[in-house]
Parts: structure tokens; C-alpha cells; sequence
């Protein structure tokens, strides 16, 4: 099939459906007043109100202008590059390359990689920044209002530069139909680039298309922009705060976007100095990057000192959206707010020590290879903080099942299972087995897709009554949700497992045995594809049929104390222009926990030490007993032969004791007495019963399944029954002992507060 | 309007359009290889090897420093489409051209060989085989009726609420 064509077709189509929808959605809220046709008047009149909106637009230095121009620009960009998805996955529906051939799945793929990373990613989180971080921190507006206009516009042609490719092809291929083909060489020749986002050396220096050229130029152009658009931010934050925000209560959003800027900062630059060394070999024969004279590898690194931090750069202004959006929809502030922000910190400058783990393969020095898997590993600390954080901030909240919470949650299980495989693969010997394979694809995806456009889409439903003051489709937006996170997980997981079992990724052709995954993976994909538009037309035409906002507090915020400064800017906004009268809930609470008391598993208050301890050792306490009642069932077991001491040997062994029955029994008392009593504490809430008993009894059920399948050693007919019988009461004796020791210690912990009072 | 619990089918509002989308991707999965297998014939193009044909100078450097075991053929020994798709090879800005007839030194050609032409050497290989896609006959039309289905399912929220609407208008 004739990609250009394919390709050139469909953006134009959706480009018309958008243009369609949004005029029909106007056309159908504004009719006219005399339900008449439209004059001559109306129309010149419309023609120069379009005149000076392009104007306006054109020449806008206000933040929010410029961040709905950005979003505008990164949603363009986004389609653009999902395209692109949507036909390399089309490619991989049959195992030969019958559809396109290799060398444009090779673009595809190439060009889906660098539009959504850097002209999707960015812009997008750059326009919520402009938009909303002015608002956030109490300034009037961005540091530098024409600088943040240039960076945006730098944009546009840089796009044009790096995706001229496909344009040349199309407009070659038009020509080609009227002017012989040696007048329009220039046409024929330029095609998308094939060499994969990362533009390894020497295939990159040394493949001839001249769009490798055209691409260098608007990589370089795009990273001036964001380099402005950095250094931007980090001014505002730093000198346009208002009085009442300090460094320790600025909010979540602008400390990631400030951080995010740093990173930019120190690693665009390298970026521009590599792409203009790469097309120094190029065009001008210098030799950084020759096998002779220079080094393939070094371009690796340099792309690399870059390329790591930038995953960062984008996936840090959606944790920061995540931290913002969470806590209003669970009714809690976000825990351990400092947490976060030291997390934030740590990310960033670990970001620029982790480069090399995407060399594993190559012949960098084992030792240094060595430090890089170190500090791989460690980076998932950071990670993981947020990300209990998040969890921890949801528990026992009042969940209010909105489309950005639903964003919100799948995200986490998609980052949770991203940011483990990742783990795996910063270890040097599984790195080995699964470089390049569609692990690492399923692993990445999972976070690019998993957590960054789903927060992008949370915060365009979280804060479109604030930017339009119109609602949109609620029942819609929940589908949407529903939809992206089902088939992000069919399709990445699904990418997961093919990889794990070894097939390469980037390829046209594969073994026809992965051929029903792959076609999974297809159809996951196409559901990606159709979520985003229905997203983008839910955008669309609510914002001329959506529900008018009728309230100052549209997300009853100030119910939880959660009415943050961007609302507070709504509100002053619909008091002046629409004379709303400031909304007042009917009752607020504090908002980090109902009981607004942290309270312990067993009940009381005090500081997280003082809790920790008492639960402890209660746990101690009720384990002990209860452990001690059940060796009295087990023991029994043993004497009437139902039981095998032997298994309790077996036991020991995975620990690296010796396999000895006595051994064996020591672990088994020490577990009973520290692991399951905690576990008691943390689930009886969750668990059935009215009573502490009756929990503990029902516990104590669902282990013992555990322990029959663990110390099974073969019974059969009535030993088996027998044995059953004895696992089963004996652990209700566990159980009950529990549960009884914890109900003894708590009433006397009453008691002495009551003789203390 | 804040976002509060539907009341309405849960059945209509959000499985019904979840089992349309559903279908809809089986369906783009099945129309657009369907359709394709059906419009390719039209296209031109499909089971036609393309050659890259490089230049005397890239010949030249691409064995400057090692000698591999390649098939060695004369212009002339080729096939007369193999000629043509040489030629015209040649004459293309990026050296590539589809063979459009018998292709007997297929095999050397996929290995990579060197063809002289006018007392020059030419890299010449196989970029991309072009195999014709293969599809049921019936994979077009029942992809293109699940896509019709699914997009059913997708409206089924608002034909839904239209319909109840009616009912309750008549019963007032």
C-alpha cells in the first residue's frame, strides 16, 4: 500500500471531520435569532471577526492563549504520530510484510517515536504548565510573555522540518500525475526517515535520504523552544509567586513543572550540540560518529545523556498532574506532600545517571556498565515513593468515581506494572536477554502511555469548567476512560508477554505463531485510537453544547478544604462577570481523614511511631498466643498421623536453613507471631464479621487454605480428610486466640486511659 | 452538572458502546486488510520484487577493504525484466525499482550480487519482496458489518435515552 497516500489521506479526513463537528456544534448552539438564512452582512461580518481572531491568536503573549495554542499544537502533533501507530500496527496483523513494505514499517515506526515524544509530550504539558501555573503560584503571568510566545511558535516549523517527509512524498507523488519525474527529483527522493527514533550512527550518517537533514533542523529548533519555554518557568516560579506561596507550600503541579524545566535545561542543550555533530558527518565529513576517527558509541551516549532525562522531562508533569488531581476526588490531601517533592528531586538528578542502561548490549566497560544497573535500580525508589504516596493518599477516601479518577487509578496500575518491568530491566544479565525485544516496548509503553496521556486526559476533564466554564459529556468521559485503560492494558501487556518469550521488536516480519498476539495487540490498539477520538470530540462539541457551569466550586471543592488558587481565580472570574454568588457547601471537613484523627489498625490516636509500636506489639502478643493454641491442634495432627513433621523441614529450606523438622517449626512460630498477625491488622477492616472473633475466624480460614496446600505431602481418602479437619480448627484456634488477645489488650488500654483521665 | 452516578441502564450507557468499539477494532482489523487484498490487484505492484541498485563509486566503497563471495553476472545474462528493473533502477532517484516479470536470479539477487553494466560494477540486492496480501473473500464484507454494528453499540447511549425520553413523553 502507497503509505504517503494512506497517511496524507486520513489526517486530511480527520482534519475535516474535526473541522465538520466543531462548526456543526456551533451551528447548532447559535442559531439564528430570526430562525432565518444568513445575509450577506453576517457573512462579511463573520469573515472579519475570523480576521481578527487569527490575529489575536497570532500575536498573543497571554499564558493562557499560549498554553491552549500548545495544547492545540501537541493534540495535532499526537494525532499525527498516532496515525502512525494505527498503521504499524496494521502492518503487524499478518506475519510477512504484505502491507507496506519494511522500509516504511521501519518509518512508521521511527516517526511515530519522535512525534509523540517531541511534539506530542511536551507541548501538551508545556500549555496545561502556561495555563495553569500562573494560576497555581498567584502570578499575573508567565516570567517572560513574548519569550513564551517565541517558544511556542518555534514549534510549528519544527514539526514541519521533522515530518516534511511525508508532505514531500505526498506532493511528489500529486506532481508526479503532471511533470516528468527528472524535474520533481527533489520529491522523489526525500522520504520519511527509517532509522528508528534513536538515529543510531553510522546508519544515520550514513543513509542518504535528505530528510535525515530536514529532521537534525527541526529536533535542533524544537529543542530551542523547549529550552526557552524551561528557562521560562523556572523564572516564573522562582520571582512571579505571589506573597502568601513559599517554597513549602507551593503546590505539587508547579514544583514538577520547575523540576521538569531543570532537567530540560541541562539536557536540550546536549541534545542540539549532538544533532549539529551529527550533521557536521553528514554534510561536512567531520568524524564524531565514524567507525575511524571518532565513535559510533559516542553518539549513543550523547544521545542518551539526553534522551533518559527526557523520559523524565515528560513523565514528571504527570505525576505532578497525579499528585494534583487525586486528592480532590478521594476527599484527602496528598500524603507525605514533602515526600513527593523530595521524590521529585531525587528523579531529576538520578534522571542524568541512568543513560548507559540502553547500552547494555554494547562494549562499554563492564564496571562502568556495572554502576549504571546500580543507579537503574535505585531509581525505582523515587518512583515507588510517589506511587505508595498516591495509594496511601486513596486509602479509606471518599471516592467520587469521576472520569479523572478513574484516569487517575488506572494509571497507577499501569505505572506500577511499567515501572517493574523496569526494574527487571535495569538488570544487566535480563537487559541482555531482552534488549530489543518487544519487552522493552510493552515496558516503556506502559509508562508513555500508561500514566502520561491519561493524566494529560485527566486534566482536561478536571479543569475544562474551568477553561471553558461549560461541562462536557460526564457519561462519555467515563467511557473514554474505561476504553483507553482496557486497551493500553490488552495491547502492552500483550507486548509484554510476546517480548518476554523473545520476539524482536522492529520488525516488518515475524514467525506466523505470534501472529494472534500480535493481531491482539492490533485490535487493543485501534481501541486506543478510538478512545482519543472520542475524547477529542467530546472536547469539541461540549464546548458549545456542554452544560453551562452554574457554580463557583463546580468539583465541590471547598467541601474537603481542597478549593485550590486556580479555583479560587474561576470563582473570583464567574463573581465579576456572571455575578454568581460564591458556592458554600453544606458541611467541610478537613482533608486528610474523615475521623480527622490518623487513627490506628486497633483503634486510638498518637503519632505514627506510638501507633506503629502499639499495633506491633499487640501483633506480637496475639500472634503468640494464637500460635501457640494452634501447635496444640497441629501437634495433635502429628500424633494421630495426619500431619508429616517432615514438611515442616521443608519450609526451612527456602530460607537457607537446613531442612529439619525443628527448624522448620521455630520459622513457622516466629511467622505466626510477627507476619500474620500484621497482615490480621492491616486486613480485618476489609474482611466480613461484626465482631473481632468472627474476623479472626474468617482470617484464619483464608489462610489455612494457604497452609493445607504448603504442608501437603501426599495424604490420600480419609488421612487427607483428617488432615483438612485438623488445618481447619487449628487455625481457627490461631484465629480465635488472635483475635481474643488483641479485643483483652485493647480493654485494658481503655481502662488505664480511663483511670488516667 | 457535576458528575454523579447515571441514572439510567448501565447496560446501554456503557457496555452496549464498550462491545461497539470492541467490535469496530475487530472490524478495522478485518476491512482495511480485506479491502486492501481486494484494491491491490487494481494497485499494482504486489508480488514484484524491489531492487536497490547502487552506484559504481558506493560499489566501489562498500567493498573497498573486504572481497565477500557474490554472484557475479553480466548485464547481458539477465532476464529481460531484470534488465528493465536495473535500468530503470539506475534512472531513479533512490535507486530502486520493482521487477515486473520473470525473476530467475531472485535468489542471487536476495543474497546481494554484482551486476556490470557498461564495464561498471553494481551492488544491486533485494529490498523488499512485495508479496501479495492473502484474505478470506469473506474478511471485507464482515469487517465492514462489524464496524456498522460496533458503531450502533457506540450510539446505543443516546438512542437510548431518546427512546426513553419518547416512552415517558407518550405516557405524559
Amino acid at each position: 500500500m502507497n503509505r504517503a497516500i494512506v497517511e496524507g489521506s486520513a489526517l486530511a479526513v480527520l482534519a475535516l471531520t474535526v473541522a465538520v463537528v466543531w462548526f456543526r456544534a456551533r451551528h447548532a448552539a447559535r442559531p439564528e435569532s430570526d430562525g432565518g438564512y444568513t445575509t450577506r452582512e453576517e457573512i462579511e461580518f463573520e469573515i472579519g471577526r475570523l480576521q481578527s481572531e487569527v490575529y489575536r491568536w497570532l500575536t498573543t503573549t497571554n499564558h493562557r492563549d499560549i498554553g491552549l495554542l500548545y495544547i492545540a499544537f501537541g493534540t495535532i502533533a499526537g494525532l499525527w504520530g498516532g496515525v502512525d501507530a494505527m498503521m504499524l500496527r496494521t502492518e503487524l496483523l499478518t506475519p510477512p510484510a504484505d502491507i507496506w513494505t519494511p522500509e516504511t514499517y521501519n518509518a512508521l515506526f521511527t516517526t511515530h517515536g519522535l512525534t509523540m515524544l517531541i511534539f506530542f509530550v511536551l507541548p501538551v504539558f508545556f500549555g496545561v504548565g502556561n495555563y495553569v501555573l500562573p494560576l497555581l503560584i498567584g502570578a499575573d503571568d508567565m516570567a517572560f510573555p513574548r519569550v513564551n510566545a517565541i517558544g511556542f511558535w518555534l514549534l510549528p516549523p519544527a514539526l514541519l522540518l521533522a515530518r516534511m517527509g511525508l508532505l514531500v512524498q505526498v506532493g511528489g507523488q500529486v506532481l508526479s500525475l503532471f511533470l516528468p519525474d527528472e524535474s520533481i527529483q527533489f520529491f522523489l527522493t526525500i522520504r520519511e526517515v527509517s532509522i528508528g527514533w534513536t538515529l543510531y550512527a553510522p546508519l544515520s550518517v550514513q543513509q542518504p535520504n535528505p530528510q535525515i537533514d530536514l529532521l537534525l533542523l527541526g529536533l535542533h529548533l524544537s529543542g530551542i523552544a523547549t529550552t526557552v519555554g524551561a528557562i521560562n518557568f523556572i523564572v516564573t516560579v522562582v520571582y512571579e509567586r505571589g506573597d502568601d506561596v513559599t517554597w513549602a507550600n507551593l503546590d505539587i503541579f508547579s514544583w514538577n513543572m520547575l523540576v521538569t524545566s531543570g532537567i530540560a535545561l541541562f539536557a536540550f542543550p546536549l541534545l542540539g550540540s549532538a544533532l549539529v555533530m551529527l550533521l557536521l558527518d553528514r554534510n561536512l565529513a567531520t568524524t564524531f560518529f565514524a567507525t575511524e576517527g571518532g565513535g559510533a558509541i559516542l553518539w549513543q551516549h550523547l544521545f542518551w545523556f539526553w534522551g533518559h532525562p527526557e523520559v523524565y522531562i515528560l513523565f514528571l508533569p504527570a505525576t505532578g498532574l497525579m499528585s494534583t488531581i487525586l486528592p480532590k476526588f478521594v476527599g484527602r490531601k496528598l500524603f507525605g506532600y514533602q515526600f513527593i517533592v523530595y521524590s521529585t528531586l531525587g528523579l531529576a538528578v538520578l534522571s542524568f545517571g541512568v543513560w548507559a542502561h540502553h547500552m547494555f548490549t554494547t562494549s562499554v566497560d563492564p564496571r562502568v556498565k556495572a554502576s549504571f544497573m546500580a543507579i537503574s535500580i535505585a531509581i525505582a525508589v523515587p518512583s515507588a515513593i510517589k506511587v505508595f504516596n498516591w495509594i496511601t493518599t486513596m486509602w479509606d477516601g471518599d471516592i467520587q468515581l469521576s472520569a479523572p479518577f478513574i484516569l487517575c487509578a488506572g494509571s497507577i496500575g499501569t505505572f506500577i506494572v511499567g515501572g517493574v518491568t523496569g526494574v527487571f530491566l535495569a538488570v544487566i544479565p535480563i537487559d541482555i536477554l531482552y534488549h530489543g525485544t518487544y519487552y522493552v516496548v510493552g515496558h516503556f509503553h506502559l509508562i508513555v502511555v500508561g500514566i502520561i496521556p491519561f493524566m494529560m486526559i485527566a486534566a482536561s476533564y478536571y479543569w475544562y469548567p474551568l477553561i471553558t466554564g461549560r461541562w462536557y459529556d460526564t457519561r462519555l468521559a467515563k467511557f473514554q476512560s474505561v476504553l483507553l485503560i482496557f486497551g493500553s492494558v490488552v495491547t502492552f501487556m500483550t507486548l509484554l508477554i510476546i517480548g518476554g518469550v523473545g520476539l524482536p521488536r522492529r520488525q516488518a516480519i515475524y514467525p506466523p505463531e505470534y501472529q494472534l498476539a500480535q493481531q491482539i495487540a492490533t485490535v487493543g490498539a485501534y481501541v486506543i485510537g478510538l478512545s482519543a477520538l472520542l475524547w477529542l470530540y467530546n472536547m469539541l462539541v461540549s464546548y458549545w453544547r456542554g452544560a453551562v457551569v452554574q457554580t463557583t466550586d463546580p468539583w465541590k471543592l471547598k467541601a474537603t478544604n481542597q478549593f485550590t488558587k486556580e479555583w479560587q481565580w474561576f470563582e473570583e472570574r464567574m463573581v465579576e462577570k456572571y455575578d454568581l454568588e460564591p458556592a458554600t457547601p453544606d458541611s467541610t471537613r478537613r482533608s486528610y481523614a474523615p475521623e480527622l484523627e490518623p487513627m490506628g489498625l486497633l483503634g486510638g490516636v498518637g503519632s505514627v511511631a506510638e501507633n506503629v509500636y502499639r499495633n506491633a506489639s499487640a501483633a506480637a502478643a496475639g500472634g503468640f498466643v494464637g500460635t501457640v493454641l494452634m501447635a496444640g491442634g497441629l501437634g495433635t495432627a502429628i500424633v494421630v498421623d495426619v500431619l508429616d513433621p517432615v514438611s515442616f523441614g521443608e519450609i526451612a529450606e527456602p530460607v537457607g536453613l537446613p531442612a529439619d523438622p525443628l527448624f522448620g517449626a521455630a520459622l513457622f512460630l516466629v511467622g505466626g507471631t510477627v507476619t500474620w498477625p500484621l497482615l490480621f491488622l492491616a486486613f480485618q477492616e476489609y474482611l466480613p464479621g461484626r465482631y473481632l472473633f468472627e474476623t479472626g475466624t474468617v482470617f484464619a480460614t483464608l489462610i489455612s487454605t494457604g497452609f493445607a496446600i504448603a504442608f501437603y505431602t501426599g495424604q490420600q481418602g480419609l488421612v487427607l480428610l483428617g488432615y483438612l479437619g485438623f488445618v481447619l480448627v487449628a487455625h481457627w484456634a490461631y484465629g480465635l486466640g488472635l483475635a481474643v488477645t488483641f479485643q483483652f489488650l485493647q480493654s485494658r488500654r481503655r481502662k488505664r486511659r480511663r483511670a488516667e483521665e | 452538572m457535576s458528575e454523579s452516578a447515571d441514572d439510567g441502564s448501565v447496560l446501554f450507557t456503557y457496555v452496549a458502546p464498550f462491545l461497539g468499539v470492541l467490535l469496530v477494532a475487530v472490524g478495522i482489523g478485518g476491512a482495511v486488510p480485506g479491502g486492501y487484498a481486494i484494491a491491490q490487484e487494481q494497485i499494482g505492484g504486489c508480488g514484484e520484487p524491489s531492487i536497490a541498485v547502487e552506484g559504481p563509486e558506493e560499489t566501489s566503497q562498500r567493498f573497498a577493504t573486504s572481497q565477500p563471495q557474490l554472484a557475479r553476472f553480466q548485464f547481458a545474462e539477465l532476464s529481460p525484466a531484470e534488465r528493465a528493473a536495473f535500468r530503470e533502477g539506475l534512472a531513479d532517484a533512490r535507486g530502486e525499482a520493482h521487477v515486473e516479470g520473470s525473476f530467475p536470479n531472485g535468489p542471487a539477487f536476495r543474497n546481494g550480487s554484482l551486476v556490470t553494466y557498461e564495464g561498471e560494477r553494481h551492488y544491486v540486492t533485494v529490498v523488499s519482496e512485495n508479496p501479495c496480501f492473502q484474505a478470506a473473500p469473506l474478511q471485507f464484507p464482515l469487517g465492514l458489518f462489524a464496524i456498522g454494528l460496533g458503531v450502533v453499540g457506540i450510539l446505543t447511549p443516546p438512542l437510548y435515552r431518546k427512546l426513553v425520553a419518547l416512552e415517558r413523553s407518550v405516557e405524559a
